[in-house]
């Protein structure tokens, strides 16, 4: 850690982690709830277990993005963070506004809480990742706005690089375009059509450049490769992302009650969509092959590339597979969109979150890197979550196959229900996969535990 | 092969491809706002519908149901439920609820009125005469 | 950079930088895949397609080949004259190619205010979905063309360009090569050919 203010990242780390911990439990619940239809009801119902599941995953993946950028912001930039002091206050304000959230969707009614929370002023709750009260909403926009400010002032005062430039631009995409979750209209297309403006120009549009802005720093800091190289490199692996994607939002525009045109558009420019990711999977592998120092932290390389590979595979591939109009009229809105769901945001996300942790960890706790019995446990802990999580893939895709044949291709569908009894058998594997994944993530809290000599800080 | 690889050219590529695709988004985007009255059932956009809308939303239908294939995969699709069920079947469905049958998925009682439920069944309609392109596949949706 | 190293090494150069050539490529890509389905889609509708053909402007679109070559080919004196040391003679052959440009953007409009009067959009039928989207998409190519054309121009009559300072023209003319291309393809595959 070059500048102190750099430690306001801990506890955003720490909170990330935390969260994280929470999606997964409730993650088994609804696995559980698959196949087990009245476990915890009317306690926790599924809607309300998803609600929690999927706000989690997106508020902590948040966290991680902050605490990213206050971590790698400073050292980019050569210069103290503009204030720690506000870093730290919102990070309260986001926790214990995300907490009452979550809390809210658990112990009050969700009328009662929309009824409370000002949604009759302004009605933006009930749409899918979109549940988050008014007063949630606004809260996220007041600790984005902060943040961005933190940020871009240090920004102005210091070394403009290109990893602080693109980070930045991902950072105030994903505000800007988080205002379109105000805008609801009582018209159903309308209101799909702009949901996708938040929803998907964040995960297949300014997110990847967070990911790719961070993945790239880390890069540069373990491999020891020119920084000129990394940067260009960075550059062009964006601008794929971008040209694919933008338009490429076409292919969630096919059968929501716009015009026919999507179909092409959109199955033609997400058809290209793999590209960036298969970019980003060569790109790391070529950096750490031509890498110039061998890093202490081994753990972090290992997650760096794994978020090359799996964010390829799930974003891309698995993406791919039903990406075309004339597959998608099949499969939209069935367990092959779970199964894409589920590997994208793990293999793009959740890895690239948890490769800059792990490799800014030690260094917030004073070590270059962790000893090597912590090591090869954080090391056991990214094999058992990915793997894992491929097998979660691999069975929700078989679900959906079946799925698929039963009640959309065959010559005598049959009714949802029926076809979901008759592929519980891939809900009951799905779900030992997702035990497997929570013994994974236990694992992985453990190894900030494992005691061990841990490589000293030498400061050059 | 050799070649020239520099920075500053591949920093303008980026904003300027990222500010053309933007740009035709937003043309297709004004285009399809213009010509969205055309499939989206906007004719029929009642007050009643709306207000069904806002059922639907402050009831989370969507943490379970999908609507036009979007939503979650745990119970069935409803933006063909109108066609597929009728409303008289929709509305006695929506206060028998839970069934308690054990082991099964149960879905909550919302305790809606007559009212509201005359709602939501509008806006159940309004929603299966969008022309989603002729999706579902068949009518189980 | 092997510039000025000798003719071998010279004839293997890539001209221009190689971020555009990955731009041009993620392009060409899209397009190509544009143009097949389009290909395939009309063997399906191969009545509907040659009817609604017959609508289009031919000799517009003719007037536009040949602007676009023209231009192409005033780009190509522009650069040989920066190669040649002479970067602020380089400006007028730029600006002769920008006019070319928006010749080719003056007569598309014409041609979609037509289109449009007669009541055509992205709706219309598949054909003219393809005849829009093909067009409209190459059509903002060539206004990000002329736009990287003027920059260019500025270049060249600041001086900029030179035999030790080429990447900007040689990218930029690249890239303006490719509309062209693009447009060597369309043409002939949505106008002429039934």
């Amino acid at each position: 850690m070059k500048y102190t203010s750099q430690s306001v990242a801990l506890p955003y780390f720490i909170a990330a982690i935390g969260l994280f911990v929470g999606q997964i439990v409730f993650g088994l619940a609804m696995g559980l709830q698959y196949v087990v239809g009245d476990f915890l009801f009317p306690e926790i119902p599924f809607n309300v277990a998803r609600m929690v599941h999927t706000n989690l995953l997106i508020v902590w993946l948040l966290f991680g993005f902050m605490g990213a950028a206050y971590y790698l912001i400073p050292e980019e930039t050569e210069t103290e963070l503009y204030s720690p002091k506000l870093a730290l206050l919102m990070f309260w304000i986001f926790l214990i506004a995300g907490a009452a959230t979550i809390l809210g969707y658990l112990f009050v009614d969700y009328n009662t809480l929309a009824e409370m929370t000002g949604n009759n002023i302004l009605a933006t709750m009930g749409r899918e990742f979109l549940e988050q009260p008014l007063l949630t909403k606004i809260g996220i926009v007041i600790v984005a706005l902060a943040f961005l400010f933190n940020i871009s002032m240090t920004m102005l005062k210091g070394r403009k690089t290109v990893i602080s430039i693109v980070m930045l631009l991902g950072l105030w995409g994903l505000a800007i375009f988080f205002l379109f979750s105000f805008y609801n209209p009582g018209n159903l297309v309308k209101d799909k059509f702009y949901w996708w403006w938040v929803v998907h120009l964040w995960v297949e549009g300014v997110w990847e450049l967070i990911m790719a802005a961070m993945l790239a720093f880390v890069l540069i800091k373990v491999t020891g490769v020119d920084r000129e190289v990394i940067e260009k490199w960075l550059y062009v692996i964006i601008t794929l992302a971008l040209v694919t994607g933008l338009i490429g939002t076409g292919h969630h525009y096919f059968w929501i009650g716009t015009p026919g045109y999507w179909q092409w558009w959109g199955s033609i420019f997400s058809a290209l969509e793999p590209i960036p990711f298969f970019a980003m999977t060569v790109f790391a592998f070529n950096m750490v092959n031509r890498r110039r120092r061998e890093h202490p932290n081994k753990a972090a390389v290992l997650w760096a590339l794994g978020t090359g590979v799996m964010a390829f595979l799930g974003a891309g591939v698995w993406g791919f597979l039903h990406t075309l109009a004339p597959v998608n009229f099949y499969t939209h809105g069935s367990q092959i969109t779970a199964a894409h769901g589920h590997m994208a945001f793990y293999g793009a996300y959740v890895l690239v979150v948890l490769t800059i942790i792990s490799y800014a960890m030690p260094l917030l706790r004073g070590r270059a890197a962790n000893s090597q019995r912590a090591q090869v446990v954080e090391m056991w802990s990214f094999w058992l979550m990915t793997i894992s999580m491929v097998f979660i893939t691999l069975f929700l895709t078989a679900a959906g196959i079946l799925q698929v044949w039963l009640q959309r291709v065959s010559d005598t569908p049959m009714p949802f229900m029926q076809v979901q009894d008759q592929i519980s058998l891939f809900y009951w594997m799905r779900l030992w996969a997702g035990v497997v994944f929570a013994v994974g993530l236990v694992t992985y809290v453990a190894s900030f535990f494992v005691k061990g000599e841990s490589k000293p800080l030498i400061t050059p | 092969m050799s070649g020239t690889f520099t920075k500053a050219m591949a920093r303008n590529i980026f904003y300027g491809g990222t500010v053309f695709f933007f740009l035709l988004l937003v043309a297709l985007t004004v285009d399809t706002t213009t010509n969205l009255h055309k499939s989206d059932n906007s004719a029929n956009l009642t007050p009643q519908v709306v207000a069904g809308k806002h059922i639907w939303e402050t009831r989370n239908c969507i943490g379970c149901h999908t609507l036009l294939g979007e939503g979650a995969y745990f119970a069935p699709e409803l933006g063909n439920v109108y066609p597929r069920r009728g409303p008289e079947f929709i509305k006695a469905w929506i206060q028998s609820q839970p069934t308690g049958a054990p082991g099964r998925r149960q879905m909550p009682q919302f305790h809606l009125t007559d009212q509201e439920l005359d709602d939501l069944v509008a806006f159940l309609k309004y929603t299966s005469e969008i022309n989603a392109q002729k999706w579902p596949p068949n009518i189980e949706g | 950079m092997a510039r000025n190293s000798g003719p071998e090494t010279t004839a293997r150069r890539l001209p221009g930088d190689l971020a555009i050539w990955f731009f041009i490529l993620a392009e060409l890509l899209a397009f190509g895949v544009f143009f097949v389905v389009y290909a395939f889609t009309r063997a399906n509708h191969v009545e509907l397609f040659n009817a609604e053909q017959l609508t289009l402007d031919r000799t517009s679109g003719a007037i536009n080949t040949v602007l676009l070559l023209t231009s192409s080919f005033f780009v190509v004196r522009a650069v040989q004259v920066a190669e040649a040391g002479f970067s602020r003679r380089a400006a007028p052959w730029l600006a002769a190619a920008f006019a070319c440009g928006a010749g080719f953007v003056v007569v598309k409009i014409f041609e979609y205010a037509e289109k449009i009067g007669a009541g055509i959009s992205l709706s219309s039928s598949t054909f003219y979905m393809f005849y829009l989207s093909l067009t409209f998409f190459h059509f903002m190519h060539v206004i990000l063309g002329l736009v990287i054309i003027a920059a260019m121009w500025n270049g060249a009559r600041t001086g900029r360009y030179g035999p030790g300072n080429m990447n900007g023209i040689e990218t930029g003319a690249a890239y303006w090569h490719m509309v062209d291309l693009v447009w060597l393809i369309l043409f002939p595959l949505i106008y002429v050919m039934r």
